[in-house]
């Protein structure tokens, strides 16, 4: 029964992100600026007949309808098109971009958890403590400290005076893991490759921090709030009168039911996380998906940014999915 | 207390690995650069952009190049010679090979012209740097080693736009194709392509068996550096912040507010290069205010352009008189600059029928708000009040050329240093780049002959008839910024050039 309904969901997804497609489509080409000029730059030396091989060969000269067609056919063929600017396929971009900001994601959401989980139970159970003060006080300073200054004021001290994580990129050049996943820690742990893995690692320190620094902030509020409520409750006032030690209570009875909102808002955020961030990729010179959307989008590189939005579409409707199937599994009354 | 052991031999493990990591990166073979942005394509052929083309150019070689001084002298071509106005032949230099051990002849070159001037002559996509070529019609290989340049029309600035094209393999391309060939470039530059991903890291090693690069730009020879990386760090703190821990030894576009960061630091150095961009207030001619040339004055004697590169810029730029760079060949060094006269602009003003001063917008993108802003802050002084408006390029671009903006800030570059490419799509009736409006059918026809004029002397009173018509017009202000490089103190035999290619073949450590 729960895989049909799996399945179903998955099948909804599919018009959703048709329509998602056919939307970028006609904004991008609503939208002002050519990618030919764009392609040309600010400088001189442009001759007329090269601006129009070029449009003929991106089927710029068409009407959008015709166009819109040849990507569509394009889409059920399972092609996403070529860049404009690199004259690569697509897939072929977005796919390379996936691996780092994976990492990345998965290593700030890591980090944020190992810092929230605690520090919301603590300030819940030990309300108005200095620890509790001290935890919302992180908390304030998490949500209110922009991302790219935190990232900045991060390699100032480690990098440039302390000289202990490196300032830029995922791996120093003089170790090469072997390519599996893609993802440099996994793939140094699956070839066996130690120093690999300890670079990796030393790169990832100072990004995930600076991207996690403001989810964390948000899950221990969230995880703070939703525990007061539920330490509250009846059926908790009830274990404890059944004598269950008090470290049964907060773990099996009141955090279980704290995490429902708690995971409600990771989830949304993991989706923010895995399109990737353009201020922290650009910060830390990490080659993810948010820069090159970015990048895309100024340069006009359509098809591109077609692909992404697409993407992006995908990764939304699959973090609300398993959202969904966790929920299912932390209160069981709960069905899909 | 147990937790205190862990704790202190994890800060210990973590202090002992960053040391391990800066003695790597100070291993002396090996020199890293920090760029503004990704690379487009390792293609010569398949891109526009001056950051991609600065890393090919360690891979590839061009028929010429240029020294810091922005002279032409022969690399791969040995000599050339003017058949006549409209047929160059050039003159391959013997022994050169290929990273793959190819020789290259005269049948590479011809190729590689083909490729860019043929619609779909890159298996069947057409390369965006045909304009860059202009009127060449077709590339003939006589022999071996002889080719031949064949122009519509005549066309004097062809050698110097030759160093912006490279040479790439005949062979190897036909045999493995274009798309392969971008994975793994092949030329016969100083470094050899290792591997690379063109928007986080491209690393190059040393090619033994290279030529020696143009004879002319000494040392000639193979490369010191064994090993070169070009990083891409688009965030300029960061860039900053890898030259200073010492993890990149060149880092490209240090802004003039970082400069005095770089200069205290022992360990680093600014240096700079003349530019090659020409930042500019335009005033549209083709609608009120500035379709009143009293009005185009006053703008003139209110902005102060040395006070604002002494104050922006640090004084490490250039206040233009009239259109064209003052350290360009066909520069009219009798042109003066307008004074600074905010006096005299208010009753320019008034005459122009503003008693009470004028109010009005300035159009300019996101990276240049803040000279745009101090620009607005001085024109007030004369009674222009400014108000700064941002604009994402793509959508403003199309209001200008249709004439329906008033003001703009904003730049064109000229990586030749040189009228053709630049007048022509600033000041020709209808140019790519003429947000002014302007059109004047003697400059037309003026920037029409000097494109075509083969005679130095004849060429430059051509331009300078055409600066002072300009100059008289009062619709275009402009100036240029010094390009600024943070390098290692230890880098020698390097400076930066002002068309702000990066050229490592000589590249040293003390």
């Amino acid at each position: 029964m729960k895989s049909t309904k799996i399945l179903e969901r998955i099948l909804i997804a599919i018009p959703t992100m048709l329509i998602i497609a056919i939307l970028i489509f006609v904004l991008m080409r609503i939208m002002p600026g050519d990618p030919v000029d764009k392609m040309m730059g600010k400088g001189g030396n442009i001759n007329i007949e090269e601006v129009q091989a070029l449009e003929r060969e991106f089927h710029l000269d068409l009407p959008i309808s015709a166009q819109l067609k040849i990507f569509l056919s394009g889409i059920f063929h399972g092609d996403l098109g070529m860049s404009f600017q690199e004259r690569r396929p697509v897939w072929e971009l977005i796919a390379e971009r996936i691996p780092p900001t994976l990492e990345l994601a998965l290593c700030a959401l890591l980090f944020s958890l190992i810092i929230s989980i605690p520090i919301g139970i603590i300030s819940a159970v030990k309300q108005n403590s200095l620890i509790d003060r001290l935890g919302m006080a992180f908390a304030f300073l998490g949500i209110s400290t922009p991302a790219f200054w935190l990232g900045i004021v991060l390699i100032i001290i480690f990098s440039v005076k302390l000289s202990i994580f490196p300032v830029y990129g995922r791996i120093a050049y003089v170790y090469k893991p072997i390519h599996i996943t893609g993802m440099y820690v996994l793939d140094s742990i699956l070839s066996g490759n130690w120093p690999a893995l300890k670079d990796s690692i030393m790169h990832l320190v100072l990004p995930s921090v600076s991207l996690g620094a403001a989810l964390a902030a948000v899950t221990t509020r969230i995880l703070r709030s939703s525990m007061l409520e539920v330490l509250r409750a009846d059926y908790v006032t009830l274990a404890r009168t059944k004598g269950l030690s008090e470290y049964m209570v907060i773990t099996k009875h009141a955090l279980r039911n704290a995490l429902i909102p708690t995971v409600t808002v990771v989830g949304l955020q993991v989706g923010m996380l895995l399109g990737g961030n353009m201020i922290i990729e650009t910060i830390f010179g990490w080659p993810g998906l948010g820069r090159l959307v970015v990048t895309s989008i100024f340069n006009r590189d359509f098809p591109v940014v077609q692909g992404a939005v697409m993407f992006y579409a995908l990764i939304y409707v699959a973090a609300n999915l398993i959202v969904d199937i966790i929920y299912t599994y932390l209160n069981p009354k709960i069905s899909l | 207390m147990k937790m205190k052991k862990i704790l202190m031999l994890l800060l210990v493990t973590v202090l002992l690995f960053g040391l391990v990591m800066n003695v790597i990166a100070a291993s002396k073979d090996t020199l890293v650069v920090g760029l503004l942005q990704g690379v487009i394509s390792l293609d010569p052929a398949n891109h526009r952009n001056r950051t991609s083309e600065t890393v090919i150019r360690n891979m590839f070689d061009g028929l010429v190049t240029r020294g810091p001084d922005m002279k032409i002298v022969p690399e791969i071509a040995e000599s050339w010679e003017w058949l006549n106005d409209k047929t160059c032949e050039f003159k391959i230099r013997k022994g050169i090979t290929f990273h793959n051990g190819e020789a290259l002849t005269a049948e590479d070159v011809e190729f590689t012209f083909n490729r860019i001037i043929k619609e779909g002559g890159m298996d069947g996509e057409s390369s965006p740097r045909k304009g860059l070529l202009g009127p060449l019609e077709s590339i003939e290989a006589v022999d071996d080693y002889t080719v031949l340049f064949k122009l519509s029309e005549p066309w004097t600035v062809l050698l110097k736009m030759l160093p912006h094209q490279q040479i790439v393999p005949k062979d190897y391309l036909e045999e493995v194709g274009t798309e392969e060939f971008r994975k793994h470039p092949i030329g016969a530059g100083p470094f050899k392509f290792v591997e690379g991903k063109l928007n986080e890291r491209i690393v190059m090693e040393r090619f033994e068996e290279y030529y020696g690069g143009s004879p002319d730009l000494p040392p000639v020879g193979i490369a010191p550096m064994k090993t070169v990386i070009f990083e891409v760090l688009p965030e300029s703190s960061t860039r900053i912040a890898a030259l200073l821990s010492g993890e990149c030894d060149i880092v490209q576009n240090v802004s003039t507010t970082d400069a005095p960061l770089i200069e205290k630091n022992s360990n680093t150095v600014v240096k700079y290069a003349k530019g090659t961009r020409a930042y500019n207030l335009e005033m549209n001619l083709s609608k009120p205010p500035f379709d009143n040339i009293n009005v185009r004055k006053a703008m003139n004697y209110a902005f102060d352009g040395n006070l604002l590169i002494e104050m922006v810029y640090g004084g490490k730029g250039n206040f233009f008189a009239g259109p064209l760079f003052p350290y360009e060949e066909m520069f009219d060094s009798s042109l003066k600059q307008y004074e600074y006269n905010p006096e005299l602009a208010k009753v320019l003003l008034k005459e122009a029928g503003y008693p009470d001063g004028l109010s009005i917008v300035l159009d300019t993108e996101t990276d240049l708000k803040e000279v745009a802003e101090i620009t607005a802050g001085m024109l007030s002084e004369a009674g222009i009040n400014c108000t700064v408006r941002l604009w994402e390029w793509g959508v403003l671009k199309p209001l200008l050329l249709k004439g329906e903006r008033n003001l703009l800030f904003n730049y064109w570059g000229s990586s030749i240093l040189d009228p053709v490419g630049y007048v022509d799509a600033k000041f020709l009736t209808n140019g790519r780049g003429n947000y002014s409006k302007y059109s004047n059918p003697e400059v037309d026809s003026l920037i029409a002959k000097g494109a075509i004029s083969v005679d130095p002397v004849e060429r430059k009173e051509i331009y300078k008839k055409m600066q002072r018509f300009i100059y008289a017009d009062y619709f275009y202000i402009g100036w240029s910024v010094n390009s600024l490089t943070g390098c290692s103190a230890d880098l020698i035999n390097w400076e930066p050039i002002p068309d702000s290619r990066i050229n490592l073949h000589d590249a040293d450590f003390k």
